[in-house]
């Protein structure tokens, strides 16, 4: 029986995100932005459920009065990518023929 | 809203996104640069006041390492401010460079108490940013670098050999080959990634 992937991660934007993030210590919002090409609204969204379940922790600030967001990937977030990516190549290891 | 997407895709996505983290060269070059070009000329000053009468050549060091500290701090706050996304690879160039400092004051001092010979700290001085070259064109697999810092590590122990004054000349022609040629090819490839 194959385990189920984690539905948080099966998403693209967010597993976009948590990719950037295992590579990084942290991350702004204006990288993450750039980088996933999504909407600022829809990458709030995400970003603040990928905060609910403990995957990211999320630090707002100010720089030169203007408002920074700064995201960094939980060692329970580093966890659910791993074991996302574990079921994930054990899905496609299946497939194979 | 969100697209429904295959495992196939799913591994695609993560190895994009992992790519294009990985893609952020730091920016090292003006820091290779700065400090390049500021020892150079405090060496070759301070080699040329040997031969005059001028009873503190030293002096000039002091100089260096204000405006280099400057330069320094400057630099790391301009990067800090384009960065966006903080690497590991940047932190652990930091504590790297922030461990030679300390290293670096420590030789000083022992050279000013007259534990060691001035020529001796010149060579272990070359030895050691050699260290710090090797190891930073390793973290960012940059290759000048890491023969940037061996041929320092070749200059430290060939310096053994010739007259203390000239351990000067050594560190002159260390800063060139592990500082400067690697930062002049760094720069041309930071240059050539930002305008991709």
């Amino acid at each position: 029986m194959f385990k189920e992937l984690d539905p948080l991660l099966h998403s693209q934007l967010r597993l976009s995100i948590m990719s950037l993030l295992i590579s990084l210590e942290s991350a702004e919002f204006s990288y993450l932005l750039e980088q996933t090409r999504a909407s600022k609204g829809n990458l709030s969204i995400q970003l603040n459920k990928l905060k609910e379940a403990g995957y990211i922790s999320i630090r707002k600030s100010f720089r030169n009065n203007y408002p920074l967001t700064t995201c960094k990937i939980t060692p329970k977030g580093v966890k659910a990518f791993e074991n996302y990516v574990e079921t994930l190549s054990e899905y496609i290891n299946k497939k194979k023929p | 809203m969100e697209e429904p997407f295959n495992e196939q895709e799913s591994l695609q996505l993560i190895r994009e996104m992992i790519d294009n983290a990985k893609a952020r060269l730091e920016a090292g070059s003006f820091f290779y640069l700065l400090w390049g070009w500021l020892v150079l000329a405090a060496t070759l000053i301070h080699f040329s006041l040997l031969y005059t009468r001028f009873a503190y050549p030293y002096l000039v060091w002091p100089v260096i390492m204000v405006v280099g500290l400057a330069g320094t701090f400057y630099g790391i706050r301009k990067s800090k401010r384009k960065a966006k996304a903080k690497t590991y690879l940047a932190t652990s160039i930091g504590f790297l460079w922030g461990g030679f400092s300390v290293m670096l004051f420590i030789l000083l001092f022992t050279a000013m108490k007259g534990n060691i010979h001035w020529a001796v700290f010149n060579i272990l001085i070359i030895a050691l940013y050699g260290l710090c070259i090797f190891v930073s064109g390793g973290i960012i697999r940059f290759k000048p670098l890491i023969w940037g810092g061996i041929a320092s590590w070749v200059i430290a122990v060939a310096s053994l050999f010739i007259a203390p004054q000239y351990t000067f000349l050594s560190i002159a022609l260390s800063i060139v080959v592990s500082y400067l040629i690697p930062g002049y090819l760094l720069r041309n490839k930071e240059n050539a990634s930002n305008h991709v």
